[in-house]
């Protein structure tokens, strides 16, 4: 009776309560968790709800129909979306089943992310386009087959401000141009790895673009023209050149005059880009936020660092793979006190004294990135962690030398560490691990090859850190069963894990990773102790798997792959390279899994070659990227691989 | 046309007065037959050589030297100032000089005698052609102390020393000219005179100081490429010759129109060119084939007084006609032809390729139908472009063009691999998972406005019956009723798959 009085209470809050109450709701778990509760609060759901990530297509129709109210609209999930079903969706899904507004759900529509869609093509985006007048933001990356078509069909929203198109290969100057008269409100676009763009294209879109804030030009083939062009763009906040081989210091001269608002530049990888030329970016713009120069600096050059002096904005600043001298760190620390983020990878020059001076000033320092800063021990870190209270990443991958004392820092001063890479670090040990679990936010951990820790130490991260949700335990040898036993009973909120090479790991173990609900990326290859049994508690329990690599788990029968088959829907990559699959059992796992993009089937030594044909036929239709053994070339029929290509897929031959 | 094209183009049109020692000559010059105009490959920047009627030439072609062949072509200009350098030196080329200008005095003797000569014989119209040889006595003056002065200059070392110093010596020659004969007619044009600013105009073309009417050079002008004496004929719009100095030809539209201007006297066969009817006339006897024969008719003595001629179009209206008020004359017979071809003919050459462009010149056909269909750059206003960047930057200057894409190339993609093996995929698609009677709305993509049944077959998760293996029921069958029939189906399209694969 009590309970039902207290239950009543939460139900008779008025409606508007419950929509703040939802709206203060952050994590989708969560909001499942509200929905389910009962039919009002499913409706408060479909009322408020503005984004959607769509897993699966076939729901897809119903999911439009419930959620009137739509602003966002996220279908990177549901690759096979093509021309016909946006067709569909447009003409026959409206608010009611007969209503005569047809795609009245694309109205109110702000986002859409079609990442993905190879399947969509022109007159599919221009539909789209058409039908979501709001449209501010879309996202057709990695789309390899958006082409000029594409983009004069999307050019049709014209309320465009956002808009990646990251790896569209066909893309060319004549595409963008469309998009660049089109969408003259464009204020953020990212062409990354549009590999056919030239200088004309992006001279164009900065004359006809003249809002932007964002350009992202990485890896494209222009030259210091592109850049003279881009100087003109008085808006511009954000600059992405990072490994532009054609670029040089004669055309960060035209940075240096142009783009007065410019905050953030990437010119990492860039081959051209000497110090000579950072010199001109850092000379003109004073104010600058975010220095990206990894790898394409050779050393940090006194001259540079003289400019850099002026940056007393400066938040995060980059240099990965560039020789850096003690009095350098003096100089930064002197004057960029507003420093949060530094990234010194693969450094040389970087020590412990430098580090210390570093820390001394810059104390607000939150990502730290000594990547394969050898020569850094525990004193650095001891510095750090007392200095940079608020630290929240520390990489110290292949920092051999910290030990246990290091740790100890850490977990006593910086008890905001989010996330830890130490990786490679032969001194971690259960000790070690025991100070760190004092980081009670620690999220994602890396004790790739620690080969000293073992479960006790893994229990004692379990037992505390309870947010963790990536795991990184790559040849870890010392964990096993009882590790696994642990972490199932403390992090459920695990997201990845990596139990690779962790060879005592068995059934058993398995069992209670299946027992991690939130679990979605599994790597576990070279598990020689477990068999299906295992596999099909984690296929059972793990309902949200969706990436899962067990190549070389020679021992798994048919009985697992059986399972996956069945209960694994949401599984979108798989590695079954070396695996003891059979014909039969392959056919369904590629078939029956209907959100399988990625498949590597490589040395299956139980499949036969019609096999693996008729597994490829079963799934032909969604998948995109599949890597077989190379003489299958040969053997497969060529009708298959031609549909295959013509889906879209990429097939790697190994 | 860029600069050095134009420029070179220029060259080969001006056809220099004294034959024997001004024959130009640039490296560009290959359409040149000319035998003889190889020969001058060392001295052509040599100043002291030239006549003075040639110095805006020469003038035009040393800027040139500065500014186009200098970066393109360091080694030409090289060998220019060593072989300039070799000859300051040289007492023979100062002999060369003094005996040119000794020779160049008695020119003007001979003149002289004969403007004397004539006064007595006629008596009609004296004034006018008397105007005229007093302009070119005076002109050979002027260019006789021109001469003098340069070659006095090219005893000094520090005169000649670079190919800029000569530059400038030989922009004051040009100066010095056009102060003392702004406008007279023969020899000396308005052209000098722009040039005289330190170089900084040769972007202009230069107008063209033409006295190719002579008997002597006409052949020589037909060998040239059509194309470029289109050239000449819109070169010709600024020239401003003074109405009265040059004599007036009008053809008639049959002698226009005739295909042949030169016939064996044989034979009777017409040609085109005199040169063409030289190499003809071989084949009529050993007497044609000595080089005397065989040579382009020479020049007549340049003692002679030039007169310049000029054509009228015999259109009555037409501009190019004498009696038009604002009549601006032809230059050759050729640009004649072109003229009246083009202006006042039909247009019978339909290029083959496009079907829409119509010439009545065959060399325009033939100019046209070398670019013809490579105009693939198109603007959504529909303006085409040889080059991707003039279409950009047509779109960067008229608000809302865009850049067209080709129909016949969206016609032509889905028609071809990429959507033909997509409808491929869809039967396929439909077949494995639900098997539609209207599988043919799935064959073109674009037009989908099936059924709402389709609408399953679209948002169903394509699966295989895990029954059909069979030995394996644990779990519950996906609920398709006719996963066997798709089943059969694939094995039956599957290469050479036997029934009993899927059975075992």
């Amino acid at each position: 009776m009590l309970s039902f009085q207290s239950s009543k209470n939460v139900l008779s809050l008025t409606e508007d309560l419950l929509v703040r109450i939802y709206e203060l709701l952050a994590a989708e778990s969560d909001r499942k968790s509200f929905r389910l509760v009962c039919r009002e609060f499913r409706r408060i759901d479909t009322l408020t709800r503005r984004h959607l990530r769509v897993i699966r297509i076939e729901f897809l129709p119903i999911l439009l129909r419930k959620y009137p109210r739509l602003q966002s609209l996220d279908l990177s999930a549901c690759p096979r979306i093509d021309d016909g079903v946006v067709s569909l969706l447009l003409t026959r899904v409206g608010p009611g089943s007969n209503s005569p507004i047809l795609g009245h759900w694309a109205w109110g529509l702000k986002s859409l992310v079609l990442s993905r869609a190879t399947g969509l093509r022109f007159s599919g985006l221009e539909m789209l386009a058409r039908a979501c007048p709001c449209l501010e933001s879309v996202d057709v990356s990695y789309c390899c087959g958006f082409g000029d078509r594409e983009a004069a069909a999307l050019s049709s929203a014209v309320g465009l401000r956002e808009l990646n198109m990251d790896k569209c290969l066909q893309l060319t100057d004549v595409g963008l141009a469309k998009i660049a008269v089109g969408c003259s409100k464009l204020e953020k676009l990212s062409l990354k790895w549009c590999m056919e763009m030239t200088d004309l294209g992006i001279d164009l879109l900065c004359k006809k673009c003249v809002d932007l804030k964002y350009l992202d030009v990485s890896y494209l083939k222009v030259t210091n023209e592109s850049l003279h062009s881009i100087a003109s763009l008085l808006k511009l906040e954000v600059l992405g050149l990072m490994a532009c081989p054609l670029i040089d210091d004669v055309g960060l001269q035209f940075i240096e005059r142009g783009c007065p608002s410019l905050k953030v530049i990437d010119v990492s990888r860039c081959e051209g880009v000497s110090s000579s030329g950072l010199i001109f970016v850092v000379r003109g713009h004073r104010n600058l936020r975010e220095l990206n120069a990894g790898y394409c600096l050779s050393e940090l050059s006194t001259a540079l660092l003289h400019q850099m002096k002026n940056l007393n904005h400066l938040e995060v600043i980059r240099i990965d793979g560039a020789r850096i001298s003690e009095t350098s760190f003096q100089v930064i620390s002197a004057n960029c006190k507003s420093l949060v983020e530094i990234g010194l990878s693969k450094c040389l020059g970087v020590t412990n004294m430098g580090i210390m001076r570093l820390v001394s000033a810059c104390i607000n320092l939150r990502v730290l990135n000594l990547t394969c800063c050898h020569s850094i021990t525990d004193a650095a870190i001891s510095a750090i962690a007392y200095s940079c209270r608020s630290l929240v990443c520390l990489k110290v991958e292949s920092c051999n030398m910290i030990t246990e004392k290091g740790l100890c820092q850490l977990g006593s001063f910086c008890l905001l560490l989010e996330e830890i890479d130490l990786t490679d670090c032969c001194g971690v040990n259960d000790k070690g691990l025991e100070y760190l679990s004092r980081c009670s936010e620690l999220s994602c951990l890396k004790l790739g090859l620690c080969t000293n820790i073992s479960n006790k130490g893994l229990s004692y991260i379990c037992f505390n850190c309870l947010k963790i949700h990536e795991l990184d335990l790559y040849r870890c040898t010392g964990i096993g069963d009882d590790g696994l036993e642990a972490l199932s009973n403390g992090c459920k909120k695990l997201r990845k894990l990596n139990l690779s090479y962790c060879n005592e790991v068995s059934d058993r173990g398995l069992g209670y990773i299946g027992r991690l609900e939130e679990l979605s990326d599994l790597e576990m290859r070279a598990l020689h102790k477990i068999t299906g049994v295992g596999l099909e508690a984690v296929a059972v329990g793990c309902k949200r798997l969706a990436d899962l690599d067990m190549k070389h788990c020679e021992k798994v029968g048919d009985s697992g792959f059986w399972a996956l088959a069945y209960y694994s829907k949401n599984l979108r990559q798989i590695n079954l390279s070396y695996c003891g699959i059979s014909d039969m059992a392959l056919c369904m796992v590629m078939g029956n899994l209907s959100r399988l993009q990625e498949a590597k089937l490589v040395h299956l030594s139980n499949c036969t070659v019609e096999g693996v044909e008729l597994a490829l036929r079963a799934c032909c239709v969604r998948i995109k990227k599949v890597k077989l053994f190379a003489p299958l070339r040969f053997m497969l029929s060529s009708e298959i691989l031609e549909i295959l290509h013509a889906r879209g897929c990429i097939i790697r031959w190994d | 046309m860029d600069l050095k094209e134009r420029v070179c183009g220029e060259l080969q049109k001006e056809v220099p007065k004294g034959a024997s020692f001004t024959k130009f000559n640039t490296q560009h010059q290959q359409k040149w037959e000319d035998p003889s105009s190889t020969s001058d490959y060392s001295t052509r920047i040599e100043p002291p050589f030239q006549a003075f009627n040639q110095t805006s030439q020469t003038q035009s072609l040393l800027l040139c030297n500065n500014q186009i062949k200098v970066p393109m072509q360091d080694g030409s200009v090289n060998d220019l100032l060593q072989a300039s350098k070799i000859q300051d030196w040289d007492p023979s080329a100062m002999l060369n000089n003094l005996s040119f200008l000794g020779q160049k005095i008695h020119q003007l003797q001979d003149l002289v005698y004969l403007i004397i000569g004539r006064k007595g014989q006629v008596l009609g119209r004296p004034d006018e052609l008397l105007v005229q040889q007093q302009q070119l006595v005076t002109a050979d003056l002027t260019s006789i102390i021109v001469q003098l002065i340069s070659t006095a200059g090219g005893l000094l070392p520090s005169v000649k020393q670079t190919l800029s110093a000569a530059t400038t010596s030989l922009g004051q020659c040009g100066e010095f000219g056009g102060v003392v004969f702004p406008s007279s007619a023969q020899g000396l044009n308005d052209g000098v005179q722009p040039q005289n600013a330190g170089g900084s105009k040769v972007s202009e073309p230069p107008n063209s100081v033409d006295i190719t009417s002579n008997n002597g050079n006409e052949q020589s002008n037909h060998i040239i490429e059509e194309h470029e004496l289109k050239d000449e004929e819109d070169a010709e719009e600024g020239e401003n010759l003074l109405p009265g100095t040059y004599e007036i030809l009008q053809l008639e539209k049959e002698e226009i129109l005739a295909p042949h201007t030169h016939f064996c006297t044989i034979c009777g066969k017409g040609f085109k060119r005199d040169a063409n009817l030289r190499m003809h006339m071989r084949g009529h006897g050993d007497e044609y084939k000595t080089p005397g024969a065989l040579a382009k008719p020479t020049k007549e003595s340049s003692s002679e007084p030039t007169i310049i001629k000029r054509y009228s179009c015999p259109y009555a209206g037409c501009k190019r006609n004498k009696d038009h008020k604002k009549f601006q004359p032809l230059k050759t017979i050729l640009c004649v032809k072109n003229h009246y071809k083009r202006t006042h003919c039909d247009k019978s050459y339909i290029c083959s390729r496009c079907n829409t462009k119509k010439f009545s010149v065959i060399a325009d056909l033939k100019t046209h139908e070398k670019h013809c269909g490579k105009d693939k750059w198109l603007c959504s206003c529909g303006t085409t472009f040889s080059r991707k960047d003039k279409l950009f930057g047509h779109i960067t200057l008229f608000q809302g063009h865009t850049p067209a894409i080709p129909s016949d190339e969206i016609k032509a993609a889905p028609a071809g691999t990429s959507d033909g093996a997509t409808n491929k995929v869809g039967s396929v698609n439909f077949n494995l998972s639900y098997v539609s009677s209207e599988s043919e709305v799935q064959s073109s993509s674009m037009d989908i406005k099936g059924g709402i049944d389709d609408a399953v077959g679209y948002f169903s998760p394509l699966s295989f019956d895990t029954c059909n293996f069979g030995g394996f029921h644990e779990f519950p069958r996906p609920p398709f009723d006719d996963s066997e029939s798709s089943f059969a189906f694939l094995l039956s399209r599957s290469c050479n798959y036997s029934q009993k694969s899927g059975e075992e």
